[in-house]
């Protein structure tokens, strides 16, 4: 319950913090933290203009997929605690979850008969397809490691024994984090503020969408944040108390922003028609994370 | 069955449908009976010669018979419905619902089947009765390729059959499966499996034995594919569930082979089912993946066998069992509304329609409840068998040794890799096919399909909902099956543990959850958006102002570039004509693609093609000619007489 709480309320700042980080790289003095938040509220606020293309499941699909983010909150937990939703395997279930909104954006996107929403839909689905063994073969070999199956006994008990498993995190980290970029559709793998329709990924699905569904949808992607940086978060807790997880839990949460900022401040972008081979790449990163583990285990000796 | 074509012609198809349902109604009692325990014997003494032919319903044919009879009661209703574009064809027709009608009794004989040769024969019955209905639309040339192409393959499946029923014949005196159950305890279990595996994989399509699946079930009925897509190919499965209960060691290698074979298998599967765009190609490619998801659950059980855990055992082969049913739930849905798009557009080429949700909606929902299942989407029944799958792959990396733990790795990696690219095919077909503007003219404007076809859709995704939201009795039940089968795990040592149990009713209690915080957002929207003003418009096309349907994504397009980074697998065949630079008013050409299979052309047309050319050299014993036969005839038998009298033979 308190990771839901600590992760809504992240999300409320989260992308504001990005955006101010950027606003300072670039030598600018940028908008106040809350200014997402208060674009949300007013797009709430709005009515909404339809394509005449498009059926009920352009409509349905922002709510299923802000619902499907809801409920994939609910299963991360913070340090010791579980989050509302925990069993054994509640890592497939989460990343099932985000899937089914993945599912139905990509379907709004084709619901209105536009090229160019088609174009960004084929490639959210091509490259969240490739981000997805990475997260899986990472689970897996933490599973391996701890020898417990849901978040929370995995995150409890990461650090027993060996402080090796800190360099593990690290490289977790740089997996969660790329992957969060890619759901996110964010830097290295897509230009969030490009003006070229043709290269964008995730702000072209989403095209058509207005008023309180295009909201929604901006919500969800600064909850989408607020969870993987809560998961990274989680990489470094272990089974410290309540007073300590907090602030470390926020912390890592600000840096993750801060990066995010600085990342899109001073990268480029890689070129589109390789993106599906970095993200590929991942999931080499999260099979070194498996060695690692084997090593740890003492299973080569 | 023999009274269907002695009935007036509209009656045919209900007088079949009420036999379907008979016969259903008389083999689900000893199934369900078998369920609970009770197993039900039946012995036929036939003669002297044959022996006596003994029939038996345990768990394992229950399970399979009540899929069976659960997929042909829906099939034959949908069919009554979807075969009313053919009424014309009288003769045709009822000889349909004939062999409908054998087609499901020879499957049930064959879940029932104790003897290796009765196993046969009804087998066989059961491959020709599929020939027959797949050849309904004879007319077609490219029907009668697909059909003589699966009846050839189906024997060379059935050569494989025999030869083993034969080995073990030779071996133990007897053709009883019990006699397998000897022979594996007393010699190596390896060499028999593989020539039943081969036999039963021709069935059930694992690669390369697959090149039957994405030509026949094209040219079949809708609901004849929806049927052997759903049921036929999962009596393969049957079969090699049959072997892997008699298994009595070699467990390891035969698990990990299994494994590899089927992750192998679901890639190349879904992979190709992504590129294709004949509608019931793609499915049928999807088949083939989701028969790979299946023998991951069966490796894993073998695995688990191997190494003596028993939990690994009942997550993989409850996991298979499960998705076995699931799988013919949503496939046969998935072809029903094929069907449907089908009869309203004839056309099965995908980038041919579009738009088609506003026509067909009821459809297209059946459509999209299908595609979110096959790709294993929570609340749906297809999360919770490849739920119970990554638990058991998750455990084994736990549990077994080095070898094994990359293995598993590989198959968790496999597994999720599978699911991203079924969402991108079935996004893909689903939004090609039903959303956007319609992209090619249609013979006539597509209606939405009469309700005796919608009927069966709604009663499979009722069942679809039930296993998703209540999955713990579906596991509890295949869990049993699983554990009758191997007394040493249902021994007193053995028992589901709790938290297993605990996080399968999670699944369905979350999944419900779910349901009801989407119902919650999406009423607060109404309610809050309710008097806000709406306005509809075109949809935005970056300032172009004159687009058409042409211009939206095709297909196609979506799909490019995943088949562009699988090439080396993914074969395309372009034609095409290169524009030259001289060429200052190119005039108007034509671009075709499309994709073939990489087993058939890389490896199985050279190695026909070989053995076509090396067979040329005996074709002068085959010259036509009666006076020659009957030499060859005359020649053969003074051959077999001067044998006997010399004592050779």
């Amino acid at each position: 319950m308190i990771s839901f709480i600590l992760i809504i309320l992240t999300s409320l700042f989260f992308s504001g913090i990005i955006i101010r980080t950027k606003s300072r790289a670039s030598g600018r003095k940028g908008p106040g933290l809350f200014q997402p938040v208060k674009d949300i509220i007013r797009l709430f606020k709005k009515g909404a203009v339809y394509s005449k293309t498009s059926s009920f499941i352009f409509q349905a699909a922002p709510s299923i997929y802000y619902a499907s983010i809801l409920m994939a909150i609910m299963v991360i937990p913070l340090g010791e605690y579980r989050g509302i939703i925990s069993f054994e395997g509640d890592f497939v279930f989460f990343a099932y979850l985000l899937g089914v909104g993945k599912f139905f954006m990509i379907l709004a996107a084709l619901d209105t008969g536009s090229s160019f929403e088609g174009m960004g839909a084929s490639r959210e689905a091509l490259f969240s397809m490739f981000a997805e063994p990475a997260f899986f073969i990472l689970m897996g070999s933490f599973a391996l490691l701890t020898g417990h199956t849901s978040f929370q006994e995995i995150f409890a008990s990461l650090h027993f024994g060996s402080y090796i498993s800190y360099i593990l995190g690290v490289l977790a980290t740089l997996v969660l984090a790329m992957i969060t970029m890619v759901e996110n559709s964010r830097m290295p793998f897509d230009d969030p503020k490009t003006h070229l329709e043709l290269t964008m990924v995730h702000e072209v699905m989403i095209l058509d969408n207005s008023g309180f569904d295009l909201g929604l949808i901006l919500h969800a992607t600064n909850l989408k944040f607020a969870m993987y940086g809560a998961l990274i978060a989680n990489l470094f807790m272990g089974s410290f108390p309540l007073y300590l997880t907090i602030p470390i839990f926020l912390g890592i949460q600000l840096l993750f922003a801060v990066t995010i900022g600085l990342l899109e401040s001073f990268t480029a972008r890689f070129r589109m028609n390789h993106n599906a081979q970095y993200i590929l790449a991942l999931s080499s990163v999260s099979l070194l994370i498996f060695l690692g583990v084997l090593l740890m285990l003492g299973q080569f000796s | 069955m023999i009274t269907i074509p002695f009935v007036p012609h509209p009656f045919r198809a209900r007088l079949s449908f009420f036999i379907v349902c008979l016969e259903a109604a008389v083999t689900t009692v000893p199934a369900v009976k078998a369920l609970g325990g009770q197993d039900t014997h039946l012995v036929l003494s036939v003669n002297q010669l044959a022996g006596n032919w003994s029939f038996h319903v345990d768990r394992l044919s229950a399970w399979f018979m009540l899929i069976i009879n659960l997929t042909c009661i829906n099939g034959a209703l949908y069919g009554t419905g979807y075969m009313k574009q053919y009424e014309a064809q009288r003769a045709n027709l009822s000889l349909h619902w004939v062999l409908f009608l054998l087609f499901q009794g020879s499957m049930l004989w064959v879940c029932m089947a104790q003897n290796g040769l009765v196993f046969l024969i009804v087998w066989e019955l059961m491959s020709i009765s599929s020939f027959l209905l797949v050849l309904f639309d004879h007319q077609q040339k490219s029907t009668l390729q697909a059909g003589i192409n699966y009846l050839v393959q189906m024997h060379m499946g059935v050569l494989f059959l025999a030869a083993a029923f034969i080995w073990v014949y030779f071996s133990e005196g007897s053709l009883e499966f019990s006699a397998i159950e000897h022979f594996f305890s007393s010699h190596s279990n390896f060499w028999l499996f593989f020539l039943f595996f081969t036999g039963f994989g021709i069935k059930a399509g694992f690669v390369p034995l697959h090149s039957w699946l994405p030509q026949a079930h094209p040219a079949a009925p809708s609901h004849i594919s929806g049927v052997m897509s759903g049921v036929i190919v999962k009596l393969g499965i049957y079969g090699i569930f049959r072997m892997v209960f008699f298994l009595k060691q070699d467990y390891i290698l035969i698990g990990e082979i299994v494994v590899i074979l089927s992750v192998l298998t679901g890639i190349y599967g879904i992979l190709n089912a992504s590129v294709h765009r004949d509608i019931k190609k793609m499915l049928a490619y999807c088949t083939i993946e989701n028969i790979g998801i299946i023998g991951i659950g069966i490796g894993l059980g073998l695995l688990g066998l191997g190494s003596g855990n028993g939990l690994l055992v009942v997550l993989g082969f409850t996991g298979a069992l499960l998705h076995t049913l699931n799988h013919s739930l949503f496939k046969s849905l998935l072809f029903f509304t094929a069907g449907s798009v089908y009869l309203q557009t004839h056309t099965r080429d995908m980038e041919k329609l579009g738009g088609l949700i506003h026509r067909m909606p009821v459809s297209a929902v059946f459509f999209l409840v299908g595609a979110m299942a096959i790709g294993g989407l929570p609340p749906f029944n297809g999360f919770v068998s490849e739920f119970l799958l990554y638990s058991g792959i998750l455990l084994g990396i736990k549990s077994i040794g080095i070898a094994n733990n990359t293995l598993m790795i590989s198959a968790l990696a496999g597994l999720a890799f599978i699911g991203g690219v079924s969402m991108l095919t079935f996004t893909k077909s689903f939004g090609t096919v039903f959303l956007g503007n319609p992209r090619s003219p249609l013979p006539r404007e597509p209606r939405e399909v009469s309700p005796v076809m919608r009927l069966p859709q709604y009663f499979i995704i009722l069942i679809m909902l039930s296993v998703g939201l209540f999955p713990l009795f579906y596991f509890s039940v295949t869990g049993s099956i699983v554990s009758a089968y191997l007394p040493v795990m249902a021994g007193e040592d053995f028992r589901i543990p709790a938290a297993l149990g605990n996080s399968i009713s999670a699944i369905g209690r979350f999944s419900l959850l779910f349901l009801a915080l989407l119902a919650l957002i999406y009423f607060t929207r109404k309610k809050l958006t309710g008097r806000r003003p709406v306005s509809t418009g075109p949809t935005w096309g970056c300032g172009y102002t004159a687009p058409s349907a042409n211009m939206q994504y095709t297909g196609k397009s979506f799909s490019k570039s995943l088949g562009k980074l699988m090439n080396f697998m993914l074969l395309e065949k372009k034609k095409y004509k290169e524009i030259r630079t001289n060429e200052i008013f190119p005039p108007e050409r034509k671009y075709s693609s499309h994709y073939n299979d990489f087993f058939v052309t890389r490896v199985l047309d050279g190695l026909v093609d070989r053995l076509l050319y090396s067979m040329n050299y005996f074709q002068f014993i085959q010259n036509g000619k009666i006076q020659m036969y009957i030499l060859y005839g005359i020649f053969f038998i003074v051959l077999v007489f001067l044998g006997t009298a010399l004592k050779l033979i």
